[in-house]
């Protein structure tokens, strides 16, 4: 009891320090967008694989657009947890250790899109390498705010009053992961990771995905943003190709 | 049996104004109704769908279009219109009371409300742009709580009841006075409310997702700060509870009879009833934004009653020992 009443009042005052350093506790040893020193790694080799999710698919959660009726989006469902052909869409998946030392990356220059149609994120989830451009783009005809709920980067709370208003964004620092919301519909959300290196991509239909590398022996993550994480270990040669698969249980 | 002691007469020079009175419990009303809607920002996660601030996406903040209020910008922008008519309010009350009240603590009250209530907003405008830090959402919360004692006292304190001299009683019972009693009670409202704002404002108020129990315990095992703060509410809700008995029971079986002590002190149990219900309600319904903020309110309620019962008991009691 006693020790229960100091672990109180020790956490609570923790509490009011507690807002920030939710950082992700991996480091990757890789050079680093644009190079770290080696040579610049050429992605010839090739992973994929499948997101299984083990039991019943829940039913998607409809959601109510009526807050806002220019939202004209009758049919919204929530996006939190999306299976199809018995696999986990919007997956993050990405390299998180292995053979990346000693080698580099170019800068990420192809611009990325993060669209708000039918009061609702596309896509769900995305994932950039460090300082590439991200396009936020209002397609709806009303007002949205982008609000990053960065940890380790700069977080942002932006308004896009109309159709068509855009921004550019770019991140800094590497950060998996964190959500960007949309506090006008409280309803939407979507899920940006951002990479020292290119080895990332997400789940698409089927829970399907494939990523580039370079050849070598690697740690991958899947990460989910209700599910949590799973780590599995791939080897891949020159122009070769290997399965790394995954598997989610419902919460 | 009564054991009070009635002393008719004023003990007061100053001359009734009922109007000023009538202007600050229109005030203490409406910055009750302002909590209710601030409580109405937080519950929809509105705090931060208007970005900018005091402007709201760039229009004046009175001259924004009402086809724009659609989402959580009806919640924040609407909480804006309400705190900025409750600004307004308190500067004419603080206005008529330097004018019209000659006494000077008064004076001096209802300029530290009039301050309150700007720093109110310039930190409903820092949640704003630093994007509802947890210490300074907290503080907003509060002093929203302490501002309403502060309407509360001056409704209070310009009352033709107050001026012309409130009853005295004969606090005989042994142990704790009255006052005491009372002052602690509130006290522990308070830091009920603290602790309400913390849960709020850290997202931990569905952290222990089940009522009565947590997490199927009697005691849930501490986990995170975020079960700490929700389980800390709970503990707080009986202490709050205890305490509004013990100040009831005192009320019933020593000043039944003295309305102005008694009627205040049955309206706590009546509302500590309401919000124990809404506080599981609360957690039954996932947080329903309406049910959330009518807690939120009914915290405020709970303290703004037991404040004013406070400054009575201190009042009549005090008033028995000067007249000794």
């Amino acid at each position: 009891m006693r020790k229960g009443l100091v672990t109180i009042s020790l956490l609570s005052l923790l509490g009011f320090a507690a807002c920030g350093g939710n950082k992700d506790p991996f480091d990757i040893p890789a050079g680093g967008a644009g190079g770290g020193g080696g040579p610049v790694a050429n992605l010839t080799a090739t992973v994929k694989g499948k997101i299984a999710f083990e039991g019943t698919a829940p039913t998607p959660k409809k959601l109510s657009t009526s807050s806002d009726p220019n939202c004209k989006n009758p049919n919204l469902v929530s996006e939190e947890v999306v299976v199809s052909d018995g696999g986990l869409e919007n997956v993050i998946v990405y390299v998180s250790g292995g053979d990346l030392a000693g080698k580099s990356f170019p800068a990420a220059t192809e611009l990325k899109t993060l669209d708000q149609q039918g009061c609702h994120y596309i896509p769900h989830a995305l994932t950039l390498q460090v300082g590439q451009p991200l396009k936020i783009l209002n397609s709806d005809e009303t007002a949205h705010n982008v609000h990053a709920w960065a940890m380790v980067n700069m977080p942002f709370n932006e308004s896009q009053s109309s159709k068509g208003v855009e921004t550019i964004k770019k991140f800094d620092k590497e950060e998996v992961m964190f959500p960007v919301r949309c506090d006008v519909h409280n309803w939407m959300n979507a899920f940006v990771g951002v990479f020292n290196h290119p080895l990332h991509t997400v789940s698409g239909k089927g829970g399907a995905f494939e990523m580039k590398l370079p050849a070598g022996t690697y740690e991958v993550t899947a990460i989910h943003e209700t599910l949590g994480k799973q780590t599995g270990t791939v080897t891949v040669a020159d122009n070769g190709s290997a399965d790394l698969n995954f598997t989610f249980k419902p919460k | 049996m009564s054991r009070n002691v009635r002393v008719a007469g004023s003990l007061h020079e100053e001359g009734e104004n009922v109007g000023l009175h009538r202007f600050a419990l229109f005030t203490a009303c409406s910055t009750a109704f302002l909590i209710f809607v601030g409580g109405l920002v937080t519950s929809n996660r509105a705090g931060l769908s208007v970005p900018d601030w005091p402007t709201s996406y760039g229009w004046n903040m009175f001259t924004f279009p009402y086809s724009k209020w659609v989402g959580g910008i009806f919640y924040e922008h609407g909480h804006r219109l309400v705190a900025s008519f409750v600004g307004f309010l308190t500067v004419i009350l603080a206005s008529w009371t330097w004018l019209k009240d000659t006494r000077r603590w008064i004076r001096v009250l209802s300029l530290v409300a009039l301050i309150s209530v700007i720093t109110q907003g310039i930190l409903g405008g820092l949640t704003v742009k630093y994007l509802l830090p947890t210490p300074i959402s907290m503080t907003h919360a509060l002093l929203a709580q302490t501002f309403f004692c502060m309407t509360i006292a001056m409704a209070y304190f310009t009352s033709p009841s107050w001026k012309r001299g409130l009853p005295n009683i004969q606090d005989t019972h042994v142990g704790i006075s009255l006052p005491k009693l009372s002052l602690l009670t509130t006290g522990a409202v308070y830091l009920q409310l603290l602790l309400g704002a913390w849960m709020r404002h850290t997202e931990s108020g569905l952290a222990i997702p089940d009522f009565p129990l947590a997490f199927g315990r009697l005691i849930p095992e501490f986990t995170n700060y975020h079960v700490t703060i929700h389980f800390a509410h709970r503990m707080g809700a009986i202490l709050v509870a205890g305490m509004i008995a013990w100040t009831f029971v005192r009320m019933y079986v020593w000043h039944q009879h003295d309305n102005l002590l008694f009627r205040p002190a049955l309206i706590l149990v009546i509302l500590v009833f309401a919000q124990l219900a809404l506080g599981a309600f609360t957690i039954w319904t996932e947080k329903s934004p309406v049910i959330t903020s009518v807690h939120v309110a009914t915290g405020a309620l709970i303290l703004g009653t037991s404040f004013l019962l406070t400054l009575r008991a201190y009042s009549m009691v005090a008033r028995e020992a000067k007249w000794q």
